[in-house]
């Protein structure tokens, strides 16, 4: 029985999710932008889908640009507001996830100025270096996320928000990893875009959405068609959009009940991990989301630790799955200015639907029994 | 649900997902499935890769390419702008000029359109009354600064298919990069590109029975062709195309080419009869036209234009029918299709088409009420205006 | 195709039940009395209309009749006129507006010339019985 403790790389499909999803993959595929009948309930279909994401973080659907998923949305901000522009600057914060920092380093590459909002040692924004950096000289674009994907940690983007648009600059918060496990309220955090991905709500991949103040000239990325009012070309993914509403209305509804109940185990898992010798817990004295717990245990090599745990099938990782296997250590970790070697030994583990206090008890126990073998073993070759 | 009751002949448009693909995808979502990240390391992540390296093969397999040349994309909008866009700014450096035609699809027009505004040189040729690009005309305009040919390999309205095997010749003599729109006719016909010179080519999942959202770009790795990328991120895809790959999305398109390349050679020979008896059928109407060439085109499209009568009332006498039209239904676009003005239809007759679009779950007795229909309704249209 | 871009067109019920059935299409038999008859519109520009009027002993518009080519809401709108102006006067037909009658059927704002168009039909054919009678007065 394998027990799955990822849901920040991916979270599984919620059964209720894909009973919405059904008549959509089966019978029902009209082209939303056909004038036939088919082709009208899709369009319907598509419009409560929008309206459904957008109650989720407080938005009007008109707000709401639907896209093939979180990547593509955080590439449409970046590039849609700096490429092709007279220069301006870009300030992304350090610890923003890759599909803000590839963009970022596309554009340095074409000539942007780009610079990085460095964070304290908890791995919070340092508003008083965002200040300067502000100060300095003109800044067209601000990027940075609501919760880091690794740490979990959650930034203060209304006090980023506030700044910005004192200096007359646009901010983009990446909510990818928030939305669905804390409250997110898109006017209350005062940026001017957002960005959000299904699949991290227990939503289909494949499926992201752009939240944006329509006031925000903006160019797209993928031209043709024009869906999604020019922003977005290409036949809607209308049982992924589907599923994207179905799943952003239960992650609405549940959004107190599943806080607490992935806090609980959160915490539960962490009073026991702090029992083990040589850890330290990543943004342990800062806000964070209710569901991720990031730790390091020192002179371990994180990947390793991720192997011995899938024998024992648990499914865990390092930190972002997207640089799995690399044998680097995080930017994010880096950043936070942590050592490498308690960075390689990072572990992240992620509650979601599904999870119960036997999940937490077996982690606890197989972290445990590694960390004697691995002691005894020392011990045996004399280390 | 009424949907259930009319008849579908808009497959061009899109397709129905395959049974077989819904429960394929269905087991590739949830928690008791191969649900997890494929960049994942554990086993949950390293059996969802497996299943994503399955379906690359798939899709590989159907137009005989290499598993490595297939970049998955969210579809074939985003993978002829990857490919158009990635292709020409990479290589601006070596020249700025692009080859392309009037009735592609709005992806890639509205793709060159972009690469225009920035200082890239047009050359839109034009097709002749038969739909079809002539090499003769691609040879003409190439120019030793061309750095792509961007033509489509099926037209999405006509149903036509180019002759990519030799404007692919012609490209590649003038060591141009040729990029084909094949999102119409991946799975329909035979595509080999072991034997074509065709360096990029674009596919649509939903439009072979997978799903919406889903698609591939086909990237030559001999010669290699090097793109920019649109997406820019955590380098999935050999870095051209960024984001979480989509499991359950990927597994869905592989089986739907899978399914396609099986059911080829036979629905091949049902569709053109199909389309024949339509044909044949609706010659009751007086002065009927076929719309581009009569034989070198897909078996499932048959595009004509009706004489005398107005396109959108002609659309919507046709309800019980889903099909497209050529006329202009909305505020947003006034103008009759643009690929049938293109091919020398005035304005009337382009607004008066109706394209018939057939496909896996067609019948003849589809086909037969469809007839019954679109000549009862012409005749009531046309007597109302007489 | 047809559509590419934005919401699909929304014609009411109303439109659709007109266009579906359109009452009174046609045109008087050659020679019919007390018929007057107006066109507008081209074929070239999308819409025609060919409006004829017969008037009855009592001066008031016995029946109407219309041939129309044109997109469903130029049908609808034809259709609802001709059972509108039954039984009216010249005057009041007259003071018939188009774009009441466009209100009434909630057509799309873009269709709505088509309403001016009948609206200018419907003048020219009144027209015909005002020179008539001056014709008469004479």
């Amino acid at each position: 029985m394998s027990i799955y403790l990822d849901h920040n790389a991916t979270a599984p499909l919620d059964p209720r999710v894909l009973e919405a999803m059904q008549p959509w993959l089966a019978g029902m595929h009209g082209n939303p932008s056909s004038v036939h009948r088919p082709g009208r309930a899709a369009h319907d279909a598509l419009e409560s889908a929008r309206a459904q994401v957008a109650a989720l973080v407080d938005a009007q659907p008109a707000q709401v640009v639907f896209t093939g998923g979180g990547t593509e949305a955080d590439n449409l901000v970046l590039k849609g507001v700096c490429a092709g522009r007279p220069d301006g600057k870009l300030l992304v914060g350090a610890v923003e996830h890759s599909a803000v920092l590839g963009p970022a380093e596309a554009l340095a590459e074409a000539g942007w100025e780009v610079r990085r909002i460095p964070v304290d040692s908890e791995g919070r924004y340092d508003l008083k270096a965002l200040d300067a950096l502000l100060a300095a000289d003109s800044v067209k674009l601000v990027s940075a996320m609501l919760a880091n994907n690794e740490t979990g940690v959650l930034q203060d983007v209304a006090a980023i928000a506030k700044r910005v648009h004192a200096a007359g600059a646009l901010l983009q918060c990446d909510a990818v990893q928030a939305a669905g496990k804390t409250p997110v309220e898109f006017p209350a955090l005062g940026a001017d875009l957002m960005t959000l991905s299904a699949h991290k709500l227990n939503g289909p991949r494949g499926v992201g959405a752009l939240v944006m103040d329509r006031r925000v000239d903006l160019k797209p990325l993928i031209h043709g068609g024009g869906q999604e009012q020019g922003l977005r070309g290409g036949t809607e993914n209308l049982a992924g959009i589907v599923g994207f509403g179905k799943a952003a209305a239960l992650a609405n509804e549940e959004l107190k009940a599943r806080t607490a109940h992935s806090q609980e185990l959160r915490d539960a898992l962490e009073a026991e991990v702090r029992k083990l010798p040589g850890v330290r817990v990543f943004s342990g004295g800062a806000e964070r989301l209710p569901n991720t717990l990031q730790f390091g245990i020192e002179g371990l090599d994180g990947e390793w630790l991720v192997m011995e745990l899938d024998k024992r099938g648990i499914a865990v990782s390092s930190g972002s799955a997207c640089h799995s296997g690399s044998g680097e250590p995080s930017h994010v970790l880096t950043a936070m200015g942590l050592e490498p070697a308690i960075a390689k030994g990072a572990l992240r583990i992620s509650f979601g639907l599904g999870n119960t206090g036997s999940d937490v008890s077996a982690v606890a126990k197989a972290l445990h029994e590694i960390m004697t073998g691995r002691a005894r073993k020392m011990a045996a070759v004399g280390w | 649900m009424s949907v259930n009751k009319i008849i579908y002949m808009d497959y061009a448009a899109t397709t129905p997902l395959d049974p077989k693909v819904a429960a394929k995808m269905a087991a590739h979502l949830t928690l008791d499935g191969v649900f997890a990240n494929p960049a994942s390391v554990h086993a949950p992540g390293r059996a969802a890769r497996a299943a994503v390296e399955e379906a690359r093969h798939e899709i590989a397999a159907l137009v005989n390419a290499e598993p490595s040349e297939i970049v998955f994309t969210s579809g074939a909008t985003e993978s002829d702008n990857l490919a158009i866009k990635g292709l020409a700014r990479f290589r601006k450096d070596k020249g700025r000029h692009i080859v392309t035609s009037r009735i592609e699809h709005k992806a890639v027009l509205d793709a060159v359109k972009q690469l225009e505004k920035e200082s890239f040189d047009i050359t839109w040729l034009k097709p002749g009354a038969d739909g079809l690009i002539q090499p003769e005309a691609v040879r003409q305009a190439l120019r030793p600064d061309t750095v792509l040919v961007t033509l489509m390999h099926a037209n999405n309205e006509l149903g036509t298919l180019n002759d990519i095997a030799a404007i692919g010749r012609l490209a590649r003599a003038n060591g141009t990069t040729f990029h084909v729109d094949a999102a119409q006719s991946a799975g329909k016909v035979p595509i080999d590109l072991k034997q074509l010179d065709v360096d990029l080519m674009s596919f649509a999942a939903h439009k072979v029975y997978g799903p919406k959202g889903m698609g591939a770009l086909y990237v030559r790795r001999e010669p290699r062709v090097n793109l920019e990328p649109l997406i820019h991120g955590g380098g999935h895809e050999q870095g051209m195309r960024s984001g979480t790959l989509a499991t359950h999305q990927i597994v869905g398109m592989g089986e739907a080419f899978r399914l396609a390349g099986e059911l080829m050679p036979a629905e091949m020979e049902r569709l053109t009869a199909l389309r024949e008896r339509l044909w044949t059928g609706l010659q009751a109407i007086p002065g009927l036209l076929l719309n581009g060439h009569p034989t070198q085109r897909l078996p499932g499209i048959l595009n004509v234009s009706f004489p005398g009568v107005e396109g959108e009332s002609l659309l919507y006498a046709c309800e019980g029918l889903a099909i497209s039209s050529g006329s202009a239904c909305n505020a947003a676009d006034r103008e009759p299709s643009y690929v049938l003005r293109g091919i020398g239809r005035d304005d009337q007759l382009a607004g008066a088409s109706l394209r018939f679009s057939l496909g896996r779950f067609s019948t003849e007795a589809e086909v037969d009420a469809a007839v019954q229909l679109v000549t009862t309704q012409y005749r009531r249209l046309a007597a109302l205006a007489a | 195709m047809k559509a590419v871009a934005g919401a699909p067109m929304e014609y009411g019920e109303a439109v659709l039940e007109h266009f579906r059935a359109p009452r009174n299409a046609g045109s008087f038999p050659p020679g019919t009395p007390g018929v007057s008859e107006a066109a507008t519109g081209t074929r070239r520009h999308g819409r025609e209309i060919r409006l004829s009027l017969k008037l009855g002993n009592d001066g008031r518009i016995e029946a109407c009749r219309y041939r129309v080519y044109g997109c469903p809401a130029t049908v609808a709108l034809c259709s609802v006129l001709s059972e509108r102006l039954r039984g009216l006067s010249l005057d009041e037909a007259g003071k018939l507006s188009g774009m009441a009658l466009a209100e009434e059927l909630r057509l799309p704002v873009p269709k709505r010339d088509a309403a001016l168009l009948l609206e200018d039909a419907l003048r020219a054919a009144l027209g015909g019985y005002n020179m008539a009678e001056k014709r008469e007065r004479a």
